[in-house]
C-alpha cells in the first residue's frame, strides 16, 4: 500500500525576489484615441456596423470581433448597473446612455445611498490627469440628469501610440529542505553541498531529491569544492536591465570539484581580448567568497577568479 | 497515428520592430485574418483555437488570451492558450495537430505572437532561470548560448566564420522575404567585424527584436479540399526535452531535437535527410544554433557542420536549401516564429512560398525550439 510520507507544515524563512521592469505598451487606435481625449474631458466609444455602441473604444466589437466603423463621442450620463465597496472605495458598473456595454469607474458616493438603476454622470477632475483615465474622477448620483446622446466625434485626437508602464512583483519563494540545507550551509559555514547521485559519489547542484537521470532517490550530502572548472563561459560585453555586474565580464558555468552539474557565476575580467585566450572551457577557477556578511544566496561567492597555473 | 492532418491556411503579420498602430490583441487579428482568408473560411467554421505566446513578462499582460478572443470573434470556441518560451508557436501547432489528428476537431486555428517592442526582453528572459539557482548572474538567453557555441567551437569546430556564413546567407535570403523588417546584405567579414555582445556571439549573429504574429488553419482530410486543391500533410511532428541541471547534458547536440527527429522522421519514412528533404526551415535565434541544428537534425554528421555551410549546400541553390526566408535573421517575434517557420515550409511544399519558391519542392523539414536550448521539435511537411 501507498504510504504518503509525514509532512508537517511550518514557518520557515523565505528567499525573497524581485522582478521589476519598465514597459512601453500599445493600446491600439481605439483605446488610444479615448485616453488621448481625456485632457479634452470627451469619452471615446466605438460604433460597430450592427449599431451598438461601446464606451471606452475597442477596436474590437466584443460581441462578434468585428472592428468598429467609427469612433464616436459618448455621452457623459447613464445609469448605475452594479457597484461594491474596495478599499474604502466604491466602485460601480455604469451603462454610458446609448451604450451597449458597462464601464468599469469610481462611483462618488457611499455605498448606503446606492441602488442598482440610479442615474449617474461623470465627474472631471479638477487637477492634470494627462491622459490616464482618471482624468475622469468618477461618477456622481444624477438623478434628474437627462437622457445623453451618442454624437460624431469631431476633430479627434491622435491615439497614443506608446504609453509608459512599469511593473514591480515581489516573491517570497519557499526553500524546501533541499535548498534550505544547501543555503543554510553556504550562509553558517561559507560552504556549497550537493547530494550524491544514486548511483556515484559525484554531487548533483542544486540538491535535490531525486537524481534525473536514475531517477532514484538521491544519496547523502556532500561538500563541493572550492574549485572547478569551466564548462561553458561567454563574454559579457552588453548593458541589460538586471544585470549584476558592469561589463566586460564573464558569465561562466563552472563545475566544481565533486559536483556533476553546472553553477551559474561570473569572472572578471581587464579585456575581451585577453580574456578570450585566457578563460575558455576546461580552464580551472577558484570561487572568492564576499567580504561581508554571508546572506544565504549564491551571490555570497563574489566572483570567480582563473586559477594561474 | 491518428488522422491526417494538414495546413490549408496561413497568414502572417508584416513584422516589424515596433507596431504602435495595434494593440497586442491588433496585431492577432491581421494574421488570423489573414490565415482566414487564406482558407476561404470564417471563424464559424474554425471548431478549436490555439493561442500560443512566449513568458507573459515580454509585454505584461497576464492571460492574453481573453483579450485575444474578443479579437479574433473566437466566443464561444475551445480556446486554449499555450506557452513554451522560443518555442511557443511550434508547441501550439502541436496542441493544434493532437486535437484535429486525435479526431476532437475538424479544424483547428492555431495563432501565434509576441510583441516585444513592450518589454525588456533579456532581462524577461533571465527570469526564467531559477531564482535561487542562477538567475541573480543570468544574461538572459545570450549569456547561456554564447557559453556552449564557445564550447562547441573547440569540440566541433563550429568556429565564428561558419556561424558568419549562417548569418550572411540568411540576411541575404531575407531581402526577398515580404514579411521581414531587416533586409540587409552583410559580408561574412562585417558579421566577424561586428561588436561583441557576448562573444563570441556578436550583433549580426544576432536576429531582431520584433512585434509580429503568425497562424494557420489545420484541417482533417475531410474538409481540407474547401480550403485548397494542395495542402501541406503534416507527416510527423514531435517537440522534445531534457532535464535543463541533470549531469549528462553535454549541449553538443541538441539532445531532444535528435530524440524528436527520429521519431518524426521513422513517422515520415525519412531514412536519408539530406537527400529527402527539399527545403529546411529553422529557428535560429543566434546563427551558431543552425550549425548545432543540421547536426541533430541528421543533415551532416556531427561535427561537419560548418563544412556543411562552407560547402554552400544550405544556400538557395545547393542540394539542401536552409531558411530560403531568410529565418530569424529577417524577423524574430519569439512566440511566433515556430508558426512561421511552419509557414513557411508548408507554402513551399504548396508551391506557393512568397520569398523564395525552391522549384519542385515536395517535401520541407521545419524545426523549432526554446527553454534553455532543452525544449526542441521538428516537423516533416509534404505536399
Amino acid at each position: 500500500m501507498f504510504a504518503a510520507p509525514e509532512t508537517h507544515p511550518h514557518d520557515l524563512p523565505t528567499f525573497h525576489s524581485q522582478i521589476s521592469m519598465p514597459y512601453t505598451l500599445t493600446p491600439g487606435r481605439a483605446a488610444g484615441t479615448f485616453l488621448a481625449e481625456m485632457p479634452n474631458r470627451r469619452i471615446v466609444g466605438s460604433r460597430f456596423p450592427d449599431g451598438t455602441v461601446i464606451a471606452p473604444a475597442q477596436d474590437f466589437s466584443p460581441v462578434d470581433g468585428e472592428e468598429p466603423e467609427a469612433l464616436v463621442q459618448a455621452p457623459e450620463t447613464g445609469v448605475l448597473t452594479a457597484f461594491t465597496r474596495v478599499n474604502g472605495d466604491v466602485i460601480g458598473l455604469v451603462r454610458l446612455d446609448g451604450c451597449a456595454n458597462e464601464f468599469p469607474h469610481r462611483i462618488l458616493a457611499d455605498l448606503d445611498v446606492l441602488s442598482v438603476g440610479q442615474r449617474v454622470a461623470a465627474q472631471w477632475s479638477d487637477g492634470d490627469e494627462g491622459t490616464s483615465i482618471t482624468a475622469i474622477k468618477g461618477f456622481a448620483l444624477a438623478p434628474d440628469a437627462p437622457e445623453g446622446k451618442v454624437i460624431d466625434l469631431a476633430d479627434p485626437a491622435e491615439p497614443l501610440g506608446v504609453i509608459n508602464y512599469s511593473m514591480s512583483l515581489d516573491f517570497d519563494h519557499a526553500y524546501g529542505p533541499y535548498y534550505g540545507r544547501m543555503f543554510d550551509e553556504i550562509r553558517e559555514h561559507g560552504r556549497v553541498m550537493g547530494v550524491r547521485v544514486s548511483n556515484g559519489d559525484d554531487a548533483l547542484l542544486p540538491p535535490r531529491e531525486v537524481d534525473d537521470v536514475t531517477h532514484k532517490r538521491t544519496g547523502t550530502w556532500k561538500a563541493c569544492g572550492n574549485t572547478g572548472t569551466i564548462r561553458g563561459c561567454s563574454i559579457i560585453n552588453m548593458e541589460i536591465l538586471g544585470q549584476a555586474r558592469k561589463p566586460p565580464y564573464v558569465y561562466a558555468e563552472i563545475v566544481l570539484d565533486g559536483a556533476s552539474t553546472r553553477m551559474i557565476h561570473v569572472i572578471d575580467i581587464d579585456d575581451l581580448e585577453s580574456a578570450k585566450e585566457k578563460i575558455r572551457p576546461g580552464t580551472r577557477v577558484r570561487a572568492i567568497w564576499t567580504d561581508g556578511e554571508r546572506q544565504g544566496r549564491v551571490s555570497d561567492i563574489d566572483r570567480f577568479e582563473v586559477i594561474e597555473e | 497515428m491518428g488522422r491526417e492532418v494538414g495546413i490549408v491556411g496561413v497568414g502572417q503579420t508584416h513584422h516589424s520592430r515596433r507596431r504602435t498602430d495595434v494593440s497586442q490583441a491588433g496585431l492577432v487579428r491581421e494574421a488570423v485574418n489573414r490565415a482566414l482568408a487564406d482558407a476561404k473560411l470564417s471563424m464559424d467554421e474554425i471548431d478549436t483555437v490555439v493561442v500560443a505566446t512566449g513568458p507573459v513578462l515580454f509585454a505584461a499582460v497576464n492571460q492574453p488570451e481573453k483579450w485575444v478572443v474578443d479579437a479574433i470573434g473566437a466566443q464561444g470556441k475551445s480556446v486554449v492558450r499555450l506557452t513554451s518560451g522560443g518555442g511557443a508557436g511550434f508547441a501550439g501547432a502541436l496542441a493544434g495537430y493532437y486535437q484535429v489528428a486525435g479526431g476532437y476537431s475538424e479544424r483547428t486555428l492555431v495563432v501565434a505572437y509576441d510583441k516585444l517592442s513592450e518589454g525588456q526582453l533579456q532581462y524577461s528572459i533571465s527570469t526564467l532561470y531559477d531564482p535561487f539557482w542562477g538567475r541573480e548572474f543570468a544574461v538572459g538567453i545570450m549569456g547561456f548560448s554564447a557559453a556552449y557555441w564557445r564550447a562547441r567551437m573547440d569540440v566541433l569546430g563550429h568556429t565564428e566564420e561558419a556561424a558568419a556564413m549562417v548569418s550572411a546567407k540568411n540576411r541575404k535570403n531575407s531581402i526577398a522575404n515580404p514579411y521581414a523588417h531587416v533586409k540587409k546584405e552583410v559580408t561574412v567579414e562585417e558579421v566577424l567585424n561586428s561588436k561583441p555582445l557576448c562573444w563570441p556571439i556578436k550583433l549580426l549573429d544576432v536576429p531582431p527584436i520584433s512585434d509580429g504574429a503568425a497562424a494557420i488553419v489545420l484541417s482533417n482530410e475531410k474538409l481540407a479540399h474547401h480550403s485548397t486543391t494542395r495542402p501541406a500533410w503534416i507527416r510527423g511532428i514531435a517537440y522534445c526535452c531534457e532535464a535543463d541541471n541533470a549531469p549528462e547534458r553535454s549541449l553538443m547536440l541538441s539532445e531532444p531535437l535528435a530524440i524528436a527527429a527520429k521519431k518524426v522522421y521513422r513517422a515520415a519514412g525519412i531514412t536519408n535527410p539530406r537527400r529527402q528533404f527539399d527545403v529546411v526551415e529553422v529557428q535560429e535565434p543566434y546563427s551558431c544554433f543552425e550549425l548545432n541544428y543540421y547536426e541533430s537534425l541528421g543533415l551532416c554528421p556531427p561535427g561537419e557542420a560548418a563544412d556543411l555551410i562552407a560547402s554552400g549546400a544550405t544556400q538557395l541553390d545547393g542540394d539542401i536549401p536552409v531558411n530560403p526566408s531568410g529565418g530569424c535573421m529577417g524577423a524574430n517575434p519569439i512566440g511566433a516564429v515556430g508558426v512561421i517557420r511552419l509557414i513557411e515550409g508548408a507554402t513551399q511544399v504548396m508551391g506557393r512560398n512568397e520569398s523564395h519558391q525552391i522549384t519542385g519542392a515536395n517535401t520541407a523539414l521545419v524545426q523549432s525550439g526554446g527553454g534553455w536550448a532543452n525544449l526542441r521539435g521538428c516537423a516533416v511537411l509534404s505536399a
